[in-house]
C-alpha cells in the first residue's frame, strides 16, 4: 500500500501539459488586461458600442426563451458589442459568468433566467457601475442597479386561446408544458382561460416535467390527440417535438416566446412574440440619463412588447383574426383580464345553483332568472331551490348550494341579502350572484345585479297611454321595493308624458297573494281602467280580472304572453344573462366577483317582447321603438 | 528512472494530441488555439479569486470522489451520486429552514451533518437492495437518481417554495433565502473560498484513514478484494456492502449541502434538471476518483484539475465566445486520450487489481 | 378514470408506449451483446447523440429518411471502432472510457448541431407502416402493427439477438469470452476479435438507436436523448442480460411514461401531482427488479480488460 504514496502519473501527466502549454503562451499573457474604467461617468454615453453581455439557460437560437432574448439585444437601435454564454442552465456557472462578465467591463449584463436571481442579489453590489438586467422576474430586490423584466405571458396566451376556441370542432385543446414555473405557467393559464371563455368545452394541460425533453413532449402530445385534442400548443424549447407530431397530424398549433412559424409553416396559427427591445430601450434610455436600475418592466399587449405575430400561410375562417384583433384590443384596454395565476374554472359544466323566493315558472321573477342561466352559451349544470320566500330557508339553501361544490351560486332576492353577508366569506372559491341589488357590501365573491326596469316600465307606460279611451290606468304592485318600485315610477311617468290623464297605485303588500292582486285589478277596473300593468309574482291575479274585462295588459319581468294570449299586450323581459356572461368571464380570469351590474335597454339585458297576437293601432310600434332608442342614447330620462 | 521518465512521455504526448484536437476544433470555430488555451487557464487559474473558484468548483468532485473510492474498494459501483447530492441538498435546506436562528457555529455543522444524513440515505438503500435484494446497484442508483431529481422538483416547487415566488405567481424552483447563520463562512476575503473546500480535503483524508487505518476499512476492502475470502474470515458481507454505499452517499450528501449553502444566492434552486442543481458534480466526481487511482487523497488534485477544466472552459466561452460544447467535446476528448495512454492502464491495472474491483463481482455473494 | 379504459385511449397508451421503448431497446439489445462479451460501455449516450446528430443533418440535407437511417448505423460503427481500440487495443478502464465517450459525444453533436444547423428545423419523420393482415386485427393491430420500420426492426431483432447469442459459434464465443477468456483463449478464441466484433455491433445498434429516435420525432436538439443511453445500460441489468428480459425492461419503462401522459391528458394525474408522477417509471423498474429478483449472474469477465497470463 505504500505505493499510494507516489504521485499519480495521469496527474503529472495533465500538470505537465497545463504548464508546457502555460510556458507556450508567454508569460505575461495570462495577465488580463485590468478592467477598463468606461463607465465611471454614468452620464456619459461610452465612446464606441454600448457593450453587453447575456446569460441564458438554454441555446440562444432554441426558437424560445433565450433566443427571444438574443434577438431582441439584436434588434436594439444602438450601437452593440454583445457576448453571449447560453445553454447555463446550471446557476453556478451562470453565476460565474455574470460576474465575469461584470468584471470584464460589460456596460451591461443581462442574467436572463429567473434562476438567476439569488445569484444576481449577491454580485450586483459589487459593481454598481454595471447595469444588471435580470428577467423574468417583476422585482428588482431593493438594488439600485438591477432593472427587472417580465413578460404579460397570460396576454398572448388568452387571445392564442380564443382563437383555439374558434378553430377546435372537437371542442377539446391540449397543452404540453415543461414545469409549472415562470412564463411557462402564465402562458398556460391565460390560454386556458382565453380557450375556455372562448368556447372550448375542455383545455387538457400536460406538464412534462422537463424543459428538455423532446421525446416526452411528443408522446404528450401523441396522447393529447387520444382524447380528441384537435389544436395544440405548448411552451419551453422542448416543444419542437411536440409541434412534429403535431405537423404529422394535421393539428394547428400556436407558440409562444418566438416565432414557431419555421416549425410547421402549414399549421402555426400564431406566436406570442417577446419583444423585450421595447423595455430594453427604455432601460437603456434610464441609463443614458444615470440611473442604472431599480425599475420594473413588463412586456405586454399595450406597450407592443409581445406581439401576436400570425402565420400568413395559415388561412383562418373568416372573422377569426378580427375578432382576435378585437380580443387584443380588448386587453390592451383593459375590458378583459387575463392575469391570474389560476383561472376558476374546472373542466366539465359549471355547476350553478339559484335560490329563488317564488316558483322558477312563475312568468315573473324567479323565472326570468332561471330562463337566463338556460339562455347561457356554455355547459351548466343547474340546481334550484324556489319557493323560498322565508329568508331562513333561503340562506340554509345557500349555504347548502356552497357546500356541495357549485361553482356558482345565484341569492336571487334582494332580501337574502343579509344572510349572503355571513355566509360568502365562508366560501371564498365560490361566486355569489345576489339581486336585485346595486351594490356587493365590499365583498369579493359576490356579484350585484339590477334591472334598470324603470326603462321599460318608461316604455310600456308610454304605450299604455296611446291605448287608453278612458286615460286611466292601473298598476298592481307587491311592496314599494326594488325592481318593483322601479317599474312602476317609470311606467306613471311614461304613461303620464304619453297623455294619460291619471296613473292608479296600488301596492298590495304582498309578492305572492293572487287573490289580493285580483281584488286590486277589479277594483281598478271600477274606476274606469281600460289598462292594467302590474309586477311580481302574484299578478297572474290581475292578468285573470284583465282577460275576463278584455282589458289589455303590460307585463315586466318575464314574458308573459301566454297568460292571456289576446290582451297581452308587450312584456319587458329580462334577459339576465347578458350581464351573467360578463361575471362568468370575470370568473373565468380568476375575479370571483365585487362589481355590480346592470341589464337595461342599452346592453340588451332589458327587452321589451311585443306580443304578435295583439294588434297594435298604427305608428304605435313605431312610435315604441322610437321610445326605446330615445331612452337608450339617453334622450329622454327615465330615471328613478 | 529511466524508464518513468518514458512511461511519463506516452501519456504527456496523448495530452498534447489531446490538445491538439481541440486545437484544429478552435480553428475551424474560428478562434486561436493560443488564445482558447490562454482563456482556459486565465479562467482557472488567472487570479486569486479565480483560483478560490476552481478550488470551489473542485470541492463536489473532491467530496464525490472520495465516496467513489470507498464504494470502488468495496467493489460496489456507486453511479447514484447525483441522488445522493440531491437528498443531502434537501435535508441540510430543511434543517435551515426549520432552525433559522441558532447560532453559526451550531448550524453550520448542522446543516452539513444534516447532507450526510441525507446522502448516507440515498446510499444505503441501493446498497441494501444489493446486499439483501440483489438488485444489481448499477441499476438501482440510475433509476434513483431519475426519482431524486422529481422529488427535488416537487419540493422546491411545493412545500419547500419561496413564499414570494407564489405571491409573484412566477414559482420558480427555489428556496427563500435561507438563513445567513447556515452561511459557509468565507476564508479569505473577496473570493468565494469558504470553508467547505477545507472540509471537503478533510473528507478525503478521513476517507483514507478509514480505509487505511481502521479495522473497518480493512474490512470493506477485505469484501472488495474477495467477498468469499471474506467471508470465511467472519466478515459480514451484506452489512459491509451496505456500509460502503452508505458511506459513499454520506460524502455525497455532504456535497449536496456545500452547494447549497456555498452559493452565491444562499439558496436552493433548480431548473427542473438534475444538472442543473449538481452541475453534473455526481458524474465528474467518478472521473476525478478514477483518475486519482481510486485514492482519496489523489482524488484531490485530480478533482482541483478537473475542476479547472470546467471554470476555464466557461472563461473560454465567455472570451472567444465559442460555444461552450467546445469545451465539453473538448473534456471528453482529454478523458479519453489520457484514461488510454499505456502506463496510465498499466498502473491503474495495478492499483484496481488491489482494490479487487474489477476482479471480482459481489453479484455473485452467495446467501447470507 | 373511466375515461382511460376506453379503448382507443388504451390503444393509443400502446401505441406510445412501443414508440417510447424503440430507441431503449436498439440500444439496450446491443449493449447486451457487449456486456455479454465481458466489455460494459457507459458512452452509449454519447454514440446516439452523436448519430442521432448525423442522421437528423442527412434528411435536412437530402430528403432520404433511408440514407438517414445508414448514415446513423454508419456513425455507431465508427464510434465502435473507436470505443474498441481504446477498449480492447489499449485495454483502457471501461468505466471512465466510457464517460469520456458520453462527454465527447454530447459536446460535439452539440457544437456540430449549432454550427451546422443552428434553429432546430423540422424534417420529415418515419412514416408509419401498415403489416398486412396483422394490422387490421381489431385495436390490437393498431397498437402493434401500425409502427414504423425500424420499431419493427428492433423487436425483430429481439429473437435475433437471442438466436445469436445462444444458437450460433459466434455467440457461443461472445458468451464464452465474458464468461471465462482465459479458457476461450486457451481454446483458440480470440478474445480480442470477438469483444471488437461485439462491441462494433453493439455501437452500430446504439446508432441506429440514436436514428430511430431523431427520426421518430422528426427534430434534432443539443441533448436529444436527456439520459436515455443511461437507462438503456441500466435495462440490460433489469434484463440479467437476456434480450427477452431486456425487451421486458424497454416496454416496461415504455409503458408506464405512456400511461402517466395520458393520465396527466386526461387530468386523473392533477397538475400539481406532475413531479411525483413523474418518478414513476423509475419506482416501478426497482420494485419490478425487486419482485422479480433472482439469482441473477453477470458475465463473469464484465469489465475485465483481457490479459494473457
Amino acid at each position: 500500500m505504500k505505493r499510494q504514496r507516489r504521485l499519480s502519473p495521469s496527474i503529472l501527466v495533465m500538470l505537465g501539459a497545463l504548464a508546457f502549454a502555460g510556458v507556450a503562451c508567454g508569460g505575461g499573457d495570462a495577465e488580463e488586461p485590468a478592467a477598463p474604467a468606461t463607465t465611471a461617468a454614468p452620464t456619459a454615453v461610452a465612446a464606441g458600442p454600448l457593450r453587453v453581455a447575456i446569460v441564458a439557460p438554454s441555446a440562444s437560437d432554441d426558437l424560445a426563451f433565450s433566443q427571444s432574448m438574443v434577438d431582441s439585444v439584436n434588434a436594439l437601435e444602438r450601437d452593440v458589442e454583445l457576448s453571449i454564454t447560453d445553454g447555463t442552465f446550471i446557476v453556478e456557472d451562470a453565476a460565474a459568468a455574470i460576474r465575469g462578465y461584470a468584471e470584464d467591463g460589460n456596460d451591461v449584463v443581462i442574467a436572463h433566467g429567473t434562476q438567476f436571481g439569488a445569484s444576481l442579489m449577491e454580485i450586483a453590489p459589487d459593481f454598481p457601475d454595471v447595469t444588471f438586467v435580470w428577467g423574468t422576474a417583476s422585482d428588482t430586490q431593493g438594488l439600485d442597479n438591477v432593472f427587472a423584466y417580465a413578460p404579460a405571458a397570460d396576454e398572448g396566451g388568452y387571445v392564442n386561446g380564443s382563437i383555439a376556441a374558434s378553430l377546435t370542432d372537437s371542442g377539446v385543446i391540449g397543452v404540453v408544458g415543461p414545469i409549472e414555473a415562470g412564463d411557462a405557467v402564465a402562458y398556460i393559464n391565460g390560454f386556458e382561460a382565453g380557450a375556455l371563455a372562448g368556447g372550448a368545452s375542455e383545455v387538457n394541460i400536460t406538464y412534462t416535467g422537463s424543459f428538455g425533453d423532446v421525446a416526452l413532449a411528443a408522446e404528450a402530445a401523441e396522447a393529447h390527440l387520444a382524447n380528441d385534442v384537435d389544436v395544440l400548443t405548448g411552451t419551453a424549447q422542448m416543444v419542437v417535438g411536440a409541434v412534429g407530431v403535431a405537423t404529422d397530424a394535421g393539428v394547428p398549433w400556436f407558440g409562444t416566446q418566438a416565432n414557431q412559424t419555421s416549425l410547421a409553416p402549414d399549421l402555426v396559427v400564431a406566436s406570442q412574440v417577446y419583444h423585450w427591445e421595447v423595455v430594453l430601450e427604455e432601460m437603456l434610455a434610464l441609463r443614458d440619463g444615470g440611473v442604472l436600475g431599480g425599475q420594473a418592466f413588463e412586456i405586454n399587449l399595450a406597450n407592443g412588447g409581445l406581439v401576436i405575430e400570425f402565420n400568413d400561410g395559415f388561412e383562418l375562417p373568416a372573422g377569426v383574426r378580427d375578432a382576435a384583433e378585437a380580443m387584443i384590443e380588448a386587453i390592451t384596454n383593459g375590458t378583459v383580464d387575463t392575469s391570474n395565476a389560476t383561472p376558476a374554472v374546472a373542466a366539465g359544466p359549471l355547476r350553478v345553483a339559484i335560490v329563488a323566493p317564488s316558483a322558477s315558472d312563475d312568468l315573473a321573477f324567479s323565472q326570468s332568472m332561471v330562463d337566463s342561466v338556460n339562455a347561457l352559451e356554455r355547459d351548466v349544470e343547474l340546481s334550484i331551490t324556489d319557493g323560498t320566500f322565508i329568508v331562513e330557508d333561503a340562506a340554509a339553501a345557500i349555504r347548502g348550494y356552497a357546500e356541495d361544490g357549485n361553482d356558482v351560486v345565484i341569492a336571487h332576492g334582494t332580501q337574502f341579502g343579509a344572510s349572503l353577508m355571513e355566509i360568502a366569506p365562508d366560501f371564498p372559491d365560490v361566486t355569489f350572484v345576489w339581486g336585485t341589488a346595486s351594490d356587493t357590501q365590499g365583498l369579493d365573491n359576490v356579484f350585484a345585479y339590477a334591472p334598470a326596469a324603470d326603462e321599460g316600465g318608461y316604455v310600456n307606460g308610454s304605450i299604455a297611454a296611446s291605448l287608453t279611451d278612458s286615460g286611466v290606468i292601473g298598476v298592481v304592485g307587491p311592496i314599494e321595493a326594488g325592481d318593483a318600485v322601479a317599474y312602476i315610477n317609470g311606467f306613471e311617468a311614461g304613461a303620464l308624458a304619453g297623455g294619460a290623464s291619471e296613473v292608479n297605485i296600488t301596492y298590495t303588500g304582498s309578492f305572492g297573494d293572487v287573490a289580493l292582486a285580483a281584488e286590486a285589478a277589479e277594483a281598478h277596473l271600477a274606476n274606469d281602467v281600460d289598462v292594467l300593468t302590474g309586477t311580481a309574482q302574484m299578478v297572474v291575479g290581475a292578468v285573470g280580472v284583465a282577460t275576463d274585462a278584455g282589458v289589455p295588459w303590460f307585463g315586466t319581468q318575464a314574458n308573459q304572453t301566454s297568460l292571456a294570449p289576446d290582451l297581452v299586450v308587450a312584456s319587458q323581459v329580462y334577459h339576465w344573462e347578458v350581464v351573467l356572461e360578463e361575471m362568468l368571464a370575470l370568473r373565468d380570469g380568476g375575479v370571483l366577483g365585487g362589481q355590480a351590474f346592470e341589464i337595461n335597454l342599452a346592453n340588451g339585458g332589458l327587452v321589451i317582447e311585443f306580443n304578435d297576437g295583439f294588434e297594435l293601432p298604427a305608428g304605435v310600434r313605431d312610435a315604441a321603438e322610437a321610445m326605446i332608442e330615445a331612452i337608450t342614447n339617453g334622450t329622454v330620462s327615465t330615471g328613478s | 528512472m529511466l524508464k518513468a521518465v518514458l512511461g511519463a512521455l506516452v501519456p504527456l504526448l496523448a495530452a498534447v494530441v489531446a490538445f491538439a484536437f481541440g486545437a484544429i476544433m478552435l480553428l475551424a470555430l474560428g478562434a486561436s488555439p493560443l488564445a482558447g488555451l490562454d482563456a482556459m487557464l486565465d479562467g482557472a487559474f488567472g487570479s486569486g479569486s479565480r483560483i478560490a473558484a476552481t478550488a470551489v468548483k473542485a470541492t463536489p468532485l473532491i467530496l464525490v470522489g472520495a465516496g467513489i473510492t470507498i464504494a470502488f474498494r468495496t467493489s460496489v459501483i456507486n453511479i447514484g451520486g447525483e441522488s445522493q447530492i440531491i437528498a443531502g441538498a434537501l435535508l441540510s435546506t430543511v434543517v435551515a429552514l426549520s432552525l433559522p436562528d441558532l447560532p453559526a457555529f451550531i448550524l453550520v455543522p448542522l446543516v452539513l451533518l444534516a447532507g450526510a444524513i441525507g446522502g448516507t440515505i440515498l446510499g444505503a438503500i441501493p446498497g441494501a437492495l444489493k446486499a439483501y435484494a440483489s438488485v444489481n446497484e448499477i441499476l438501482s442508483t440510475i433509476m434513483l437518481n431519475l426519482v431524486m431529481v422529481q422529488f427535488m422538483n416537487f419540493l422546491l416547487r411545493g412545500p419547500l417554495i419561496d413564499p414570494f415566488e407564489l405571491e409573484a405567481g412566477t414559482r420558480i424552483p427555489q428556496t427563500q433565502r435561507l438563513s445567513d447563520n447556515a452561511a459557509l463562512p468565507t476564508l479569505i476575503d473577496g473570493t468565494r473560498l469558504h470553508i467547505g473546500v477545507p472540509v471537503a480535503v478533510l473528507a478525503a483524508v478521513v476517507a483514507y484513514l478509514v480505509l487505511w487505518r481502521t479495522p473497518t476499512g480493512f474490512r470493506l476492502r477485505a469484501v472488495g478484494h474477495s467477498p468469499e475470502a471474506a467471508r470465511a474470515a467472519g466478515i459480514n458481507v451484506k452489512r459491509n456492502v451496505t456500509l460502503a454505499m452508505a458511506l459513499s452517499g454520506s460524502l455525497a450528501g455532504i456535497a449536496g449541502s456545500i452547494l447549497v449553502f456555498g452559493s452565491e444566492g444562499q439558496r436552493m434552486v433548480t431548473d427542473g434538471s438534475a444538472a442543473g442543481f449538481t452541475g453534473s458534480a455526481g458524474f465528474n466526481g467518478i472521473v476525478a476518483a478514477l483518475f486519482g487511482g481510486l485514492h482519496p487523497l489523489w482524488t484531490i488534485p485530480s478533482a482541483m484539475l478537473f475542476g479547472a477544466l470546467l471554470t476555464g472552459a466557461t472563461q473560454l466561452q465567455r472570451v472567444l465566445q465559442v460555444p461552450a460544447a467546445l469545451a465539453v467535446a473538448l473534456n471528453g476528448i482529454i478523458v479519453i486520450f489520457v484514461i488510454s495512454s499505456t502506463p496510465v492502464r498499466g498502473w491503474l491495472q495495478r492499483s484496481l487489481a488491489d482494490s479487487g474491483l474489477f476482479n471480482r463481482s459481489t453479484d455473485h455473494v452467495e446467501a447470507d | 378514470m373511466g375515461d382511460f379504459f376506453t379503448l382507443s385511449v388504451l390503444v393509443a397508451t400502446a401505441a406510445s408506449a412501443i414508440r417510447l421503448a424503440t430507441p431503449y431497446l436498439l440500444a439496450s439489445l446491443g449493449e447486451t451483446i457487449g456486456q455479454r462479451s465481458g466489455v460494459l460501455n457507459l458512452g452509449v449516450d454519447g454514440v446516439m447523440l452523436l448519430s442521432a446528430f448525423f442522421s437528423y443533418w442527412a434528411v435536412l440535407e437530402t430528403g432520404n429518411l433511408w440514407l438517414a437511417v445508414l448514415v446513423g448505423l454508419v456513425v455507431g460503427l465508427a464510434m465502435g471502432i473507436l470505443y474498441g481500440v481504446i477498449t480492447v487495443g489499449l485495454s483502457a478502464t471501461q468505466g471512465i472510457s466510457g464517460i469520456g465517450i458520453f462527454i465527447f459525444g454530447l459536446g460535439l453533436s452539440d457544437l456540430l448541431f449549432r454550427q451546422q444547423v443552428g434553429t432546430p428545423k423540422p424534417v420529415r419523420r418515419l412514416p408509419n407502416v401498415d403489416v398486412p393482415i396483422l394490422s387490421d386485427i381489431p385495436h390490437l393491430g393498431e397498437a402493434l402493427f401500425q409502427r414504423n420500420l425500424l420499431t419493427y426492426l428492433a423487436f425483430l431483432l429481439v429473437p435475433a439477438t437471442a438466436l445469436l447469442l445462444s444458437r450460433t459459434t459466434f455467440g457461443l464465443n461472445i458468451r464464452s469470452v465474458g464468461e471465462n477468456p482465459q479458457a476461450a483463449d486457451s481454446l483458440g478464441v480470440s478474445v480480442e476479435r470477438t469483444r471488437f466484433v461485439a462491441i462494433l455491433i453493439g455501437n452500430s445498434m446504439a446508432g441506429l438507436a440514436g436514428a430511430a429516435l431523431v427520426l421518430q420525432l422528426g427534430i434534432f436538439q443539443p441533448n436529444l436523448t436527456q439520459g436515455l443511453g443511461f437507462i438503456a445500460v441500466a435495462l440490460v441489468y433489469f434484463g440479467a442480460w437476456r434480450p427477452a428480459g431486456v425487451m421486458g425492461g424497454a416496454l416496461l419503462y415504455g409503458l408506464v411514461n405512456a400511461t402517466v401522459l395520458q393520465w396527466k391528458a386526461l387530468g386523473i394525474i392533477p397538475v400539481s401531482g406532475s413531479d411525483l408522477a413523474n418518478m414513476a417509471p423509475a419506482i416501478l423498474t426497482i420494485l419490478a427488479l425487486i419482485a422479480l429478483a433472482r439469482r441473477v449472474h453477470a458475465p463473469s469477465a464484465l469489465t475485465k480488460p483481457f490479459t494473457r497470463h
